[in-house]
Parts: structure tokens; sequence; C-alpha cells
């Protein structure tokens, strides 16, 4: 139970960092207080208690990802699971009825970035990204785990970056406020009006993704600086899957 | 400045990062030392969203879903025992349906991991039940499961087709007999270890007593004489002109004089007859295992018919495949139940995501690539060595198998593809034979110490470790090396086939020579 609720407490202080400190005209004056101050002083709660309680943290953490990996897995394979439909129905539509559709190509890409935004983090905590990991193997233990703890901030400062422009450049530019050309909300349906899909719909996907894995990227960090303080053995496990066919 | 970034990303992924995020590191860490801050990293951003966005590398799910489907679906046991119905009484008998089971099962998925650990979990411990040591077993599955990716459906042929903005079929097409060659080349070094290391010679093992349902009698009964029927059609199409059969009108299209309906039938009681023939002279038990393996087999046929007559894109066709897996295992085998299904999609979604993922960063990265004039300079480098596209391509060979050796392929042809890619296409080398040449030897890297994808996959599978693995993986290596020289330096047995099928796009006009080896910097 106190994890769930360090977890949820985790959460909201994600959600305000990541809605302020991504959004250029939110950074200015929110609500009367000072954007940079209020992300200021998340980061600043967000870095004393991971201080303070470094082990209980990452359990947060661990909570934290496993709960939202869940719900993004659970999507994810239902988006693959109606890519494959669509496309059937494509190919179905185009010799059978000799009518070709217009909007399967686009809704199955649609679903297939979803996928990958929500699956690539999921891969990225579980070490399915590749990696050479030679020298790691080659130098002393403690080098090592030292090298990993650079790596994973390169990693970290990455994601940062794609956070930054994905939102202020991507997904809230001029074209991602743009409508598809094919794709519609059949609202039609229930009674109302057939409404485009937006472009952001679709850029958010790969956004989200950016998101989820800077979490996992923080806790895999966290992790490593607690194994560098020696206290890595009261840690659980990362469960790590045998991955089939990244070749 | 933009010029270190090569060395920059070198650098990042020897110590160990994460290829991901080696791709976007370099160029964002130099791009804002220049004082950029904004409008390039932005497009670099967008080409890592826009990199994923795409249709052709849908195929990359559907492929890796429809091998997962049959591999849980039973499918794999079936290929072994036809298999061994075959190749079972050779010397070196478990080595050989070892290699010609991987051969048939590169036809259905697209990795050679997924064959590894697919066949290596069967055969493995019958080949150690029947006298040959684990490590044998192991090389040997090792070894002949990099046939996966070479013979199509192909997962790194569908990213070097998409990064490269080739055609995949003319990829698939081409994989076809250099996968042939090096199974081939594998079996003849068994039989030559065979003498050295006394391999037991097995009986022709075929399985007794074998059931099959009603329905898949019936429907094996009427597939394989429909494969039969399309072949013989195929033939009959390609002749008609020549035996005054059809004419081609204006347009350029046949006009048959005889209904492709009655042909049709015709062929398909020609098939009828010669599979009755044919059923004379087999035992009872070989003809089961053989009705057995009709149904899984399909798949190829599926892919490569409809790709080749045109029916479907790559994509739709392996969604078509996806369908077909899911078809045969759920009413034709009744191997697998629906809550098998969800591991499927994740195990599926999970590799595929990563690899996305990589190919968009690679679109990234390849923008900066042509930003910053480093394939000019290297190709000034490479082209100082010698002009002499032989000798070069032989050195190309061993830079791809010393990448190979310390990179994964798909990683590895989505770095190298954009950068070597364009210089040998200068020299004259048609695109096509050079992508199968950098697929095949990276494919073969994924069997090379010290960082052998497969080899990791094969150890696990084994339990034997992994240095003795690549140890007695050694003489497979070299055929592996033997075929890749062969597939550079004779581009007919590439490239013969789909130019044959018409998927190089070149002209009547144009002879197969001037087609496979165009003047330097044309094409």
């Amino acid at each position: 139970m106190p994890v769930l609720l360090a977890a949820i407490g985790l959460a909201a202080l994600y959600v305000v960092m990541f809605a302020i400190g991504g959004n250029e005209d939110l950074r200015d004056p929110l609500l009367g207080i000072d954007g940079l101050l209020l992300i200021h002083a998340a980061m600043t709660v967000f870095v004393v208690i991971v201080l303070i309680r470094p082990v209980a943290s990452i359990a947060a953490h661990a909570a934290l990802n496993t709960a939202i990996h869940r719900v993004g897995q659970t999507i994810a394979i239902i988006a693959l699971a109606v890519m494959v439909g669509f496309i059937l129905l494509q190919v179905y539509f185009r010799y059978v009825q000799g009518d070709a559709l217009n909007w399967t190509e686009e809704a199955a890409r649609f679903g297939m970035l979803w996928m990958t935004g929500l699956m690539a983090p999921i891969a990225y905590r579980k070490g399915g990204f590749v990696a050479i990991d030679m020298l790691e193997r080659a130098i002393a233990p403690r080098a090592a785990a030292l090298l990993t703890l650079l790596l994973m901030g390169i990693s970290l400062w990455v994601l940062l970056i794609c956070f930054d422009r994905g939102w202020n450049n991507h997904v809230d530019s001029l074209s991602g406020r743009g409508a598809s050309a094919s794709l519609r909300l059949p609202l039609d349906w229930f009674g109302g009006e057939r409404m485009k899909f937006r472009n952001n719909w679709q850029y958010a996907s790969i956004f989200v993704g950016v998101m989820l894995m800077i979490v996992v990227s923080v806790e895999l960090l966290l992790r490593q600086i607690v194994t560098l303080m020696g206290r890595g053995d009261t840690l659980p496990p990362i469960s790590h899957e045998e991955f089939v066919g990244a070749d | 400045m933009l010029l270190l970034f090569l060395p920059l990303f070198l650098i990042l992924i020897m110590i160990g990062l994460p290829v991901i995020f080696a791709l976007l590191a370099s160029p964002f860490a130099l791009i804002m030392l220049e004082g950029d801050q904004r409008n390039v990293v932005a497009g670099l951003y967008r080409n890592l969203y826009s990199g994923m966005d795409s249709f052709p590398l849908m195929a990359l799910p559907f492929f890796m879903l429809a091998g997962e489907i049959m591999n849980r679906g039973g499918i794999t046991t079936r290929l072994v025992e036809f298999s061994q119905a075959f190749m079972g009484h050779l010397r070196g008998g478990l080595a050989h349906v070892n290699i010609l089971s991987s051969m048939l099962f590169a036809g259905l998925s697209g990795s050679a991991v997924a064959d590894t650990s697919a066949l290596g979990s069967t055969l493995i411990p019958a080949m150690e039940k029947n006298g040959y040591t684990r490590k044998f077993a192991a090389a040997i599955t090792a070894a002949s499961s990099v046939i996966g990716p070479i013979i199509p459906p192909s997962g790194i042929m569908i990213i070097y087709a998409y990064v490269m903005g080739e055609s995949v079929a003319a990829l698939f097409l081409a994989g076809i007999v250099p996968g042939i060659m090096v199974g081939l080349g594998l079996m003849v070094m068994v039989r030559v270890l065979a003498d050295k290391y006394d391999l037991p010679k097995a009986e022709r093992i075929v399985q007794r007593d074998q059931k099959i349902s009603k329905v898949e009698y019936w429907v094996s009964f009427a597939l394989i004489r429909l494969n039969i029927a399309g072949l013989l059609m195929a033939i009959y199409a390609g002749m008609s002109t020549r035996i005054g059969l059809s004419v081609l009108d204006e347009n350029g299209d046949r006009v048959h004089s005889v209904s492709l309906w009655i042909v049709f039938v015709v062929t398909y009681l020609i098939a009828h007859a010669l599979m009755m023939y044919y059923r004379g002279q087999v035992s009872a038990d070989f003809r089961m295992v053989c009705k057995k393996a009709v149904a899984p087999l399909q798949t190829p046929v599926i892919i490569l018919g409809g790709i080749l007559v045109g029916v479907f894109t790559p994509t739709e066709a392996s969604a078509v495949a996806v369908a077909y897996a899911l078809i045969v295992s759920f009413f034709v085998l009744r191997s697998m139940k629906v809550r098998d299904l969800s591991g499927i999609l994740t195990r599926s979604a999970l590799a595929t995501s990563a690899v996305l993922l990589l190919v968009g960063a690679a679109v990234a990265f390849k923008t900066v690539v042509s930003l910053s004039y480093a394939p000019q300079i290297l190709s000034d480098a490479i082209l100082g060595l010698s002009d002499n596209p032989l000798i070069l391509l032989f050195l190309i060979n061993i830079l791809l198998f010393v990448v190979g050796m310390f990179l994964d392929a798909g990683p590895a042809i989505i770095i190298l593809g954009p950068i070597l890619g364009p210089i040998f296409v200068d020299l004259g080398v048609h695109t096509v034979h050079f992508a199968i040449i950098m697929s095949v030897n990276l494919t073969v890297g994924l069997a090379t110490p010290p960082m052998g994808l497969v080899l990791f996959v094969a150890s696990t599978v084994s339990g034997e470790k992994v240095e003795t693995i690549a140890r007695a993986i050694l003489p497979f290596l070299a055929v592996e090396v033997f075929v890749i020289f062969l597939i550079t330096y004779i581009p007919e047995i590439s490239m013969t086939v789909p130019y044959l099928t018409g998927f190089l796009g070149c002209g009547e006009d144009i002879g197969f020579q001037a087609c496979i080896n165009p003047s330097p910097a044309l094409n």
C-alpha cells in the first residue's frame, strides 16, 4: 500500500514536470504562478525524495513503470492484432469487393506507431535495446558500474532532448495541428458528425514513448547508483525476457 | 565539425551505449556544439518519427508474428519430421536434417534467432541422443539458422530495402539461390566432417503410424495438387506464345486462345496423375509425413507467389501469412489455443518495437550522414585504395565480416548501408547485388564470435558454452565465407531470379549482362 501511494505521488510529480517542463508556452506564467518556478519546485521535491529514500523511490518507480507498462502492453498487442485486420481488410476489399478502401493503410500505420511507442519502453526496461557490452565485461566491476552509469546518463540526455523537440517542434506544431487526409472518427455511427483525425494524435505515439522511456531511464539510473553504493542486493530484479528475432 | 560525428558515434557504441541512443546522441551533441539549438535537432526528431511511419516497414512485425504463430502452433515439429524422412538416412543424418529444416523454416520466418531457438530446442537433444557431441549439434544449428534471413521472407532485407529505397520483392527473390547455396554448402561440409568425426549413420527415420485429421487430409490432398498445377500453369504461361497457343495484343497483354480455366483443369488432372504415380513408389508412413508438411509449407508459396504474381505487396503478403498461420494452427493442426495469442502478440510487439525505433533513429542518422559529406570523404578514401571494384568488394567483405562479429545484422545494415551503398553503386555494382552481399555477409556475422546473437541463443538452448560452440562452428563458417565470395564475384547467382521475374526494373531491350552489371555511376 505505501508503495502504491508513493507511485501515485511520483506519477503526479512526473505529470507536473512533463506537462509544464515540456511546453514552452506553459513555462511562462501559468495561473499567476511562474511555470519555471513550479517545475523547479517539482524537480527539487523529486531530487530530495530520491536522495532521502533511494531504495523506496526505486520501488515506487518500479511500481509505476509496471502499472503503466501493463496498460501499454495491452493496448499495443490490440493495436498489432487490429493492424493485421486492417491490412487483410484492405486486400479483401480490393479483390473481393473491387473497391479499395482509402483509410486502411494509414490506420494500420497509426496502430504500428502506437504499438512502437508503448512497447519500446518495455523493451528498454527489460534490456532489449541492442548494445555492444564487450568493454563492460572486459573491465573491472567497479569501473564497469561507473561506465554503465555514464551510458545511462547519456541515454537520459538523448531522451530529454527528444522530449523537448518532440513536443514543441512536432506534436505541438503547425503540421501536428493539421488534419489527416483519410482518417475519420466515425461519429456518424452515433448520430454525430464524422471528425477528422488530427495529425498529432499519431505524432503523440512516439512522444508518449519518449516520456515513458524517460521514466524507465530514471529508474535504471537510480538502480545503478544504488548498486554503486553497494546496496544492489536490496533491489528487486527486473525480469529479463528472451528477445526473439531482433536480428 | 560535423565530420566528427562518425568517430564519435563509433566511440559511443564501442563503450556500450545502446545503438538507438548512439545514433541520436552523436548528431545531437555535435549540432548543439555548433550552436544550432533548435531547427536541425528538431528536424532530427521529426526524421526519427517519420522514419518509423512507413507502410513497407509494417512487414517486419507481421512476419515476426507469423513466425511466432507457426513456431507455437507445432509447425516446427512437422518440418523436422519431414526433413528426417528425406535426409535421415545419409551419413551424419541428423545434421543434414538440421540444415534442411533450417532451409524450410527460413521460408516461414525471417529471423535467424527464431530459427535457432525453434529448431535447436527440438534437434539438439535429438542429435545428442543419437551420438553427436553437443557442441557439434549446437554449432550446426547456429550455422544453419543463418539461412533464415537469407531465404525470403527476411527481416533484415525489409530493413535494408526501406532504408535504401530498394524493392523488397527484388531483394527477397535475389536471396533464394544464395540461401539454398549456403544450405548445400553446409551439407557438403557435414559429409566431409562425417569421416573425420565418424558421425553416426542414421536409418531413414520415418515416424510410424502417424495420424492425420480428416480435414487436414483433404486440405493437403487439394493443396499439393494445386501447387503442382500452379507450377505447370506458370510454365504453360511462359511457353504458350512460343507454341502458338497465345498471342500478344497491341498493348503487350497476352491473349490466350485456350481458356485458362480449361488449362487449369488439365494441369490439375496432370498433377493428380503425377501424385498417384508417386504414391505407388513410397511407403504409407513416408506419404503421411509428407502430407503433414503440406499445409505448413504453403506459407512461402503464398508469400512468394503473391508477390510474384503481383497480387499483393510484401506487407500485405505478410498479413496474409499471419492469417494463414492462424488458420492452420487453429483449424487444421488444432495445436493452438486462443489464450496463447496474447503471449505471441506480446513477444512479436516487443521485438519489433525495438527494431522499429532503431530504424527511425537510423533515418535521422542518415540525414546527418548526407549533411556531413562523410560518404564523399569515405568514398575518396576507399577509392584511393584501389579503383578496381573487384578488389574493393573483397575489402568491403572483410570490413563487413569484422563489423558483423561485433554488431547484429539489423543495426549494422542500418548504419553501413547509407554510407557504403552509394560508393559501390558509383563503381557499377547493381544496388540489388550489393544489398545481397551486405545482407548475407552481415547475417553470417550473427554466427561469428565474439558477439554473435545466434551463438548466444544456441548456447542458451543447448547449455553448451559460447566459446565451445564458437570453435566447433569454424568449419561451417568457412563454407559460409566461401559462399559469400561466390555471391560477390558471380552476380548471376543472386541476380538471375529477380531478373527473370522482372523485378530488377530492366526493360526487355536491355540484356541480362547489361542489366546486372550497370555501367559505373549510372544506376
